[in-house]
């Protein structure tokens, strides 16, 4: 009926669009920069607004709880805090001993204070297997790309691109991500991937069979590739599973950083 | 003047459908799986309006998805637009009168939408399979989808049936004789 007027402008539609992508792929992604900055500031006031509200309304949600968990939560809660308060004076034995030990070394402490600037999640991405999010501070605030991103808790992830006042995320459960780190007593280096299997959850790959790898052992970035400084927390050793060969073993690695419920976060802008 | 109405409508039903899935959704979620809203949006223009309309709001809302939030320009802009061209390849040759078919072919336009964007991802991102995982996913992602297809479909029904009369005639009769 009305076919070949039609398939015409299908065709110059489709070539139009094979020539933007064509460009803007073979150009990395430099070129893409301002049609971000349309796109996050069309979205960006409403996204706040939006946001603020939600958060809002989620932390109300602890009003019914019933008091038995309370109660309960809370004896709990005292006897893990004498554990910790225990374990934090070990700790601050060995940091004295630690620190008398560097001073004998003359080593200077290189990665003592990062530098950061606060910033929530406003947004993550709608599909199911990648878990990039954006967050409110953008190159205004000093964010520059591969700029590491923490969280209280631990590692969060790395700016992979900035507009005027977002950054866009790829958190280290992304299965696009891998990290290099290392296992806290043993400094045996060790490869880190994002799955798809939970929010929480990282596979640790090629692990020599020779060495050892120790369940609740805590998982540290190595400071190897350039992107995340040395010594930052990811996680704990979950759960350690044999491979078919004989050559290496996997490992399950829980984040310490919840990402469900993560909505701060701190960019470190100095390494 | 009425298709200018339209695609205005459209254009704001997208930005409620991007606040939708990236507040609400998030948030809302079926054991940790969202629902993709904007599968069934691009199958719905391309099976109403016509082909070239849903192939290129589909390539127009991918773009846009990956300016925001994709990691990598181009993923969601191909596998929606290939999802718009699926659409007219589908109004072709099925009936969208009943529940039943729409609810197929929003199964199989999903399918197709994720079988396809993971395949990209792994192109371009070098992401590491893990098929029991994925299926896992992709199973309750059609599930959440289809429910939302019941919800709206009378929606669906009403609104495409007047986009489709503005853009191909009120042939809907004489298209089955």
């Amino acid at each position: 009926m009305y076919k070949n007027k039609k398939s015409g402008i299908i065709g110059i539609i489709i070539t139009i669009i094979i020539l933007i992508l064509i460009v803007i792929f073979s150009n990395g992604e430099k070129n893409s920069s301002f049609f971000e900055n349309v796109a996050s500031n069309l979205v960006m006031p409403i996204q706040n607004g939006l946001t603020y509200l939600k958060n809002k309304i989620g932390g109300n949600n602890t009003f019914f709880t019933d008091i038995s968990n309370l109660k309960e939560e809370n004896s709990k809660l005292k006897q893990q805090n004498s554990e910790l308060e225990q374990s934090l004076r070990e700790l601050e034995n060995i940091k004295t001993q630690n620190e008398t030990l560097k001073e004998y070394l003359n080593l200077t402490e290189k990665y003592g204070e990062y530098k950061t600037i606060p910033g929530y999640v406003i947004n993550k991405d709608i599909s199911n297997y990648s878990k990039t999010i954006i967050i409110n501070i953008g190159k205004d605030d000093g964010v520059k790309e591969n700029m590491t991103v923490i969280a209280d808790k631990g590692l969060v992830g790395h700016v992979i691109s900035v507009t005027k006042n977002t950054a866009k995320v790829q958190t280290i459960i992304d299965t696009a991500s891998s990290i290099s780190c290392t296992m806290s007593t043993t400094k045996d280096a060790i490869v880190c991937k994002g799955t798809l299997d939970g929010q929480s959850v990282l596979k640790a790959m090629y692990i020599p069979t020779d060495k050892n790898i120790i369940q609740g052992d805590s998982i540290e970035t190595s400071g190897l590739g350039g992107i995340y400084p040395k010594g930052i927390h990811i996680g704990t050793v979950k759960k350690v599973s044999n491979t078919q060969n004989i050559t290496d073993r996997n490992a399950l690695i829980e984040t310490a950083v919840d990402f469900d419920k993560l909505d701060t976060v701190l960019v470190v802008t100095n390494k | 003047m009425k298709k200018t109405i339209i695609n205005i409508i459209l254009v704001l039903i997208t930005f409620i459908i991007y606040f939708l899935q990236s507040n609400f959704f998030s948030w809302f979620t079926i054991a940790g799986i969202m629902p993709n809203v904007f599968i069934i949006l691009v199958l719905f223009i391309g099976l109403f309006a016509s082909r070239t309309m849903g192939t290129a709001y589909g390539a127009a809302i991918g773009l846009f998805l990956d300016f925001t939030i994709g990691s990598r320009v181009g993923i969601y802009a191909v596998s929606l637009g290939i999802i718009g061209f699926l659409a007219g390849v589908f109004d072709k040759n099925f009936s969208k009168d009943s529940r039943m078919t729409i609810m197929v072919m929003v199964l199989g336009a999903t399918a197709v939408f994720e079988i396809l964007n993971y395949v990209l991802n792994y192109i371009f991102l070098e992401i590491n399979i893990e098929i029991f995982n994925f299926i896992k996913i992709l199973i309750a992602e059609i599930i959440y989808n289809l429910i939302i297809t019941i919800i709206v479909y009378p929606l669906i029904q009403e609104f495409g049936y007047y986009i489709e009369n503005e853009y191909k005639g009120n042939k809907i009769l004489t298209r089955y004789f």
